[in-house]
C-alpha cells in the first residue's frame, strides 16, 4: 500500500514537473517569438509585400499607376504564346550556358595555372580579377568603344586582317556572340576565385602520391582535381546560373537587347515590358516564370552538390 | 494703456470680424503654411548643365502675387525618367508642375493624376498671351481637355554639311530621288548620306523613320486613331529607306549606334546628311558649325512634305497645394522663358510667336527655315490621328519601335513584312 502510494506520489510529482517544464518551454517559445516578431514583420514588409503585390499585378491588366481588371492567368498565357518570350528564353539559355561554362573553363583553368608559386603570381591574380572588380558601366563602355563603330579597334583589326566588315553589335548573330563573350570576360574572375579556393583544399600529398603512382597532369586533373573540387564547382555553377539569368546590366548596357531583339534575355524582356511597353502585369508574369525555373534548376544542382563525394 | 491688451483679448465683435476675414481669405484662396511652395520638376533640356542653371535662375526670379505660392525648382535627369515619374505618381509625390517627355502629360491626364490646362489656356487667351505657333495647341487637346501647354518643340529637320555636298558635286536634295542621288555621291567620297542611331536604348532612328513616314503622307495610325502601320504609303517609305540601305547611304553599323556614336560621326564629318534636332549645329565643333545647314523640306514620292515633331510641354499634377498657384506660375513662366533662347541654352524650336520673332532667332537662318518651312508640315508620331494620346509613350522608344528600325537597317526583310511585325507588336501596347 505504501509502495503504491509512493509510486502514485512519484507520478504526480513527475506530472507536475513535466507540466512546469512544458509551461516554462511555452513561455520561452513565446519570448523567442516575441523577440523575433519585429524581424519577421520587417522581412514580411520588405520581401513578402512587394512579392505579393507583384503577384497581384501579374493577374491584372493595369498600368503602373492603376491595377486594372482582374484577368486571372491571362498574362501568363499571353507570355507563353508570345514568340518574343520564347526567343528571349532561347537567348537566356545560350547566355547562361556560355556564362556558366565559358567562365568556368577559363576561370578554373587559370586557377590551376596560378596554383604553383612563381614570381609575380599575386600581381597576375589581381590583374585577372580586374574585369570582376571594375564597375559594369565602365567595362561595357570600354567594350562599346572597342566594337561599336567602324573606327573602333576590333572592326579595324578585322578589316586589316582581311575578315572584311564585321558588325560586332549591329548584326544579330555577331551581337549574340559578342554579348556572350562579354559575359564570359566579366565572369571568369569569379570562377577563378572559387576554383582557387577549392584547389587550396586539396592536400599536396595527394598530388605527390598520384605522381609516385605515375599519373600525368591530365590524369591528375581528371581523377583528382575535378572530383575533389566538385562540390565547390557545383556551387559556383548554381551561383553563376542565377547571376546569368538575372543579369540585366551586361546585356542592356552593351546592346539594349538588340539588334532586332537578338540579345533580349528574359530579364531584359521583363524590364522592357514593364518600363517601355507599360505592361507591368505581363512583365511581372515573365519574372515569376523565370523565378520558378531558377528555383527548379537550383534544386537540381543542389542535389548534385549533395551527391558530390568530397 | 488702459490695461486692456488689444492683441490678447477678443470681444464678440472682433471675433466676428476675424471670422469674416478668414472666410474672405478662404474664399479668395487657400491659406498656406509659411514655408509651403510649389515644386517644379524640370528635365535637363537644351545644352544640359547650362540650361539647368538658367532654368533654376529663372524660377528663382518668380515672385508670386495675390497670395499665390512661390516655387521650388528641381532638375530631373533623363536617366530612368519614366520610373521617376510613375513611381512618384503611384506614391502621390508628384510635383505641382512639371516638364517632361512629350506624351507623359497625356498618360497622366488619362490616369487622373494630372489636371487639364484649359483654365490656364483661358487665362493666356484673356491676357493676350496665347501666341503659340499654328497646330501646337490642337495637338495637346484630348477628350479630357488640354494635356499641357507647349514650351518648346523637338522638330526633326534635314541637316547637311555644305562643304561635303560641294565636294561630292551635288545639290542639297529637294525630293526623295534627289536624296538618293546626293547619298550616292556622298558614299563615293566616303561619307554617310543618312546618319542614324538605331541602338535599342536610343530613339533617334525611330524619329527619322517616323519623319519619313509622315513625309510620305503615312504614319503609325489612321485618322480615326486606330493602328495603321501596313499602308501603301508606309510600304513606299520603307522601300525608300531600304534603297538607302542597299546603296550604302545608311551605315550598317547604325543598327547598334547610340546617340553619342552618331554625334561623334557628325563631328568627325563621317555623317554628311541626315535628320536632326534644330540645335544640331550647336553640338558641332566651332570650326564646322557654320558648315551645317538645314535643307528645305523634301518632297516624298507623291509630292507630300512632312516631318515629325515632339511638343515639349508643361503640365500640372493634382498633387499641387494650390491649382491657382500652379496656373499663375506657369503663366508667368511661359511669359518669361524667352531667356532660354536669348541666352542660347535652348536647342529646340520656340513654340511662341513672340519668341520666334526675337532678333536672335530671326538672325539664325537655320532656325528661321525650320520654323517657317518645317514646323508647319510637322506632325506628332500619333499621325495620322488628330491628336496625341497616352499610348504613344509606349510607341515612342518602346521595344517594338526599336526592333522595327533595326530590322529596316538589316535590309533583309520585305517592307510589308516589317510593317506587319511592327503592327502586331504595337497592338500589344496600343489598346
Amino acid at each position: 500500500m505504501a509502495e503504491a502510494h509512493a509510486i502514485s506520489e512519484g507520478r504526480r510529482l513527475t506530472r507536475t514537473s513535466a507540466a512546469s517544464r512544458a509551461g516554462a518551454q511555452t513561455g520561452r517559445k513565446a519570448t523567442m517569438i516575441g523577440l523575433a516578431m519585429p524581424s519577421i514583420l520587417l522581412m514580411a514588409l520588405i520581401n513578402a509585400y512587394p512579392l505579393g503585390f507583384a503577384l497581384v499585378q501579374s493577374v491584372h491588366n493595369g498600368g503602373l499607376l492603376r491595377l486594372g481588371k482582374f484577368i486571372g492567368f491571362r498574362n501568363y498565357l499571353n507570355v507563353l504564346t508570345d514568340p518574343a518570350f520564347w526567343s528571349a528564353a532561347s537567348f537566356t539559355l545560350l547566355f547562361t550556358i556560355c556564362g556558366v561554362f565559358g567562365s568556368w573553363l577559363i576561370g578554373f583553368g587559370l586557377a590551376i595555372l596560378l596554383k604553383p608559386q612563381f614570381p609575380g603570381r599575386n600581381l597576375f591574380k589581381v590583374l585577372l580579377l580586374l574585369p570582376w572588380i571594375v564597375p559594369i558601366v565602365v567595362t561595357s563602355m570600354s567594350w562599346n568603344w572597342l566594337v561599336a563603330t567602324p573606327g573602333s579597334l576590333l572592326p579595324q583589326l578585322a578589316e586589316t586582317l582581311g575578315f572584311g566588315q564585321i558588325l560586332f553589335l549591329a548584326d544579330p548573330t555577331m551581337a549574340m556572340i559578342t554579348v556572350c563573350l562579354f559575359k564570359i570576360w566579366i565572369s571568369y574572375p569569379f570562377m577563378m576565385m572559387m576554383g582557387a579556393a577549392a584547389l587550396e583544399s586539396i592536400d599536396n600529398s595527394v598530388y605527390e602520391a598520384a605522381t609516385l603512382d605515375g599519373a600525368n597532369s591530365r590524369q591528375q586533373i581528371r581523377y583528382i582535381v575535378l572530383p575533389m573540387t566538385a562540390r565547390s564547382t557545383y556551387i559556383s555553377w548554381i551561383l553563376m546560373t542565377m547571376f546569368s539569368v538575372n543579369d540585366f546590366a551586361t546585356i542592356y548596357l552593351l546592346t539594349g537587347g538588340g539588334p532586332v531583339n537578338a540579345t533580349t534575355s528574359l530579364i531584359v524582356l521583363a524590364y522592357r515590358s514593364v518600363f517601355q511597353d507599360f505592361l507591368p502585369g505581363y512583365g511581372v508574369a515573365i519574372s515569376f516564370m523565370m523565378t520558378i525555373v531558377l528555383v527548379a534548376l537550383s534544386l537540381l544542382l543542389f542535389r548534385q552538390v549533395r551527391k558530390a563525394k568530397f | 494703456m488702459n490695461g486692456k491688451s488689444g492683441s490678447m483679448t477678443m470681444n464678440r465683435r472682433s471675433f466676428l470680424g476675424a471670422s469674416a476675414a478668414a472666410l474672405a481669405a478662404s474664399a479668395a484662396g487657400k491659406v498656406f503654411a509659411a514655408d509651403e511652395t510649389l515644386t517644379f520638376w524640370d528635365m535637363v533640356w537644351g545644352t544640359g548643365a547650362t540650361y539647368t542653371a538658367a532654368a533654376k535662375e529663372l524660377a528663382g526670379k518668380y515672385t508670386p502675387e495675390g497670395g499665390a505660392l512661390g516655387v521650388r525648382y528641381q532638375s530631373i535627369p533623363w536617366a530612368n525618367w519614366y520610373q521617376t515619374f510613375t513611381s512618384a505618381a503611384a506614391s502621390g509625390t508628384t510635383p505641382a508642375v512639371s516638364s517632361g517627355a512629350a506624351f507623359l502629360p497625356f498618360y497622366f491626364l488619362e490616369q487622373g493624376v494630372a489636371i487639364a490646362a484649359d483654365n490656364l489656356i483661358g487665362k493666356l487667351d484673356k491676357d493676350g498671351k496665347n501666341d503659340f505657333l499654328p497646330g501646337l495647341l490642337p495637338a495637346m487637346k484630348t477628350d479630357g481637355g488640354y494635356a499641357g501647354v507647349p514650351w518648346s518643340m523637338d522638330l526633326r529637320v534635314i541637316w547637311y554639311r555644305k562643304s561635303l555636298l560641294e565636294k561630292a558635286g551635288v545639290e542639297p536634295p529637294t525630293d526623295w530621288d534627289g536624296y538618293i542621288k546626293a547619298g550616292e555621291a556622298l558614299k563615293k567620297i566616303g561619307h554617310i548620306g543618312l546618319g542614324l542611331a538605331a541602338g535599342s536604348t536610343t530613339t533617334d532612328a525611330q524619329h527619322t523613320v517616323a519623319a519619313l513616314m509622315i513625309n510620305n503622307g503615312g504614319g503609325f495610325f489612321a485618322p480615326d486613331g486606330s493602328l495603321n502601320c501596313v499602308s501603301d504609303r508606309n510600304i513606299e517609305t520603307l522601300d525608300f529607306i531600304n534603297e538607302l540601305v542597299r546603296k550604302g547611304i545608311i551605315d550598317p553599323y547604325a543598327a547598334s549606334y547610340t546617340s553619342d556614336n552618331l554625334a561623334s560621326d557628325w563631328k568627325s564629318g563621317r555623317v554628311a546628311m541626315g535628320f536632326g534636332q534644330t540645335g544640331l549645329d550647336k553640338t558641332l565643333p566651332q570650326e564646322i558649325k557654320s558648315d551645317a545647314v538645314v535643307a528645305h523640306p523634301v518632297k516624298a514620292r507623291h509630292g507630300d512634305l512632312g516631318t515629325v515633331y515632339y511638343i515639349n510641354s508643361l503640365w500640372m499634377f493634382t498633387t499641387t497645394p494650390s491649382q491657382e498657384s500652379s496656373e499663375a506660375f506657369l503663366a508667368w513662366y511661359l511669359d518669361n522663358m524667352h531667356v532660354y533662347w536669348t541666352s542660347g541654352v535652348a536647342i529646340d524650336v520656340p513654340v511662341k510667336k513672340s519668341i520666334a520673332d526675337l532678333p536672335i532667332i530671326q538672325s539664325n537662318p537655320n532656325l528661321v527655315l525650320s520654323i517657317n518651312e518645317w514646323q508647319p508640315v510637322g506632325k506628332t508620331i500619333g499621325a495620322q490621328a488628330p491628336h496625341a494620346f497616352a499610348a504613344l509613350n509606349a510607341v515612342d522608344g518602346g521595344a517594338a519601335s526599336a526592333a522595327f528600325v533595326q530590322q529596316i537597317i538589316q535590309g533583309k526583310t520585305k517592307s510589308k513584312d516589317i510593317l506587319e511585325t511592327l503592327e502586331a507588336s504595337l497592338r500589344k501596347v496600343v489598346q
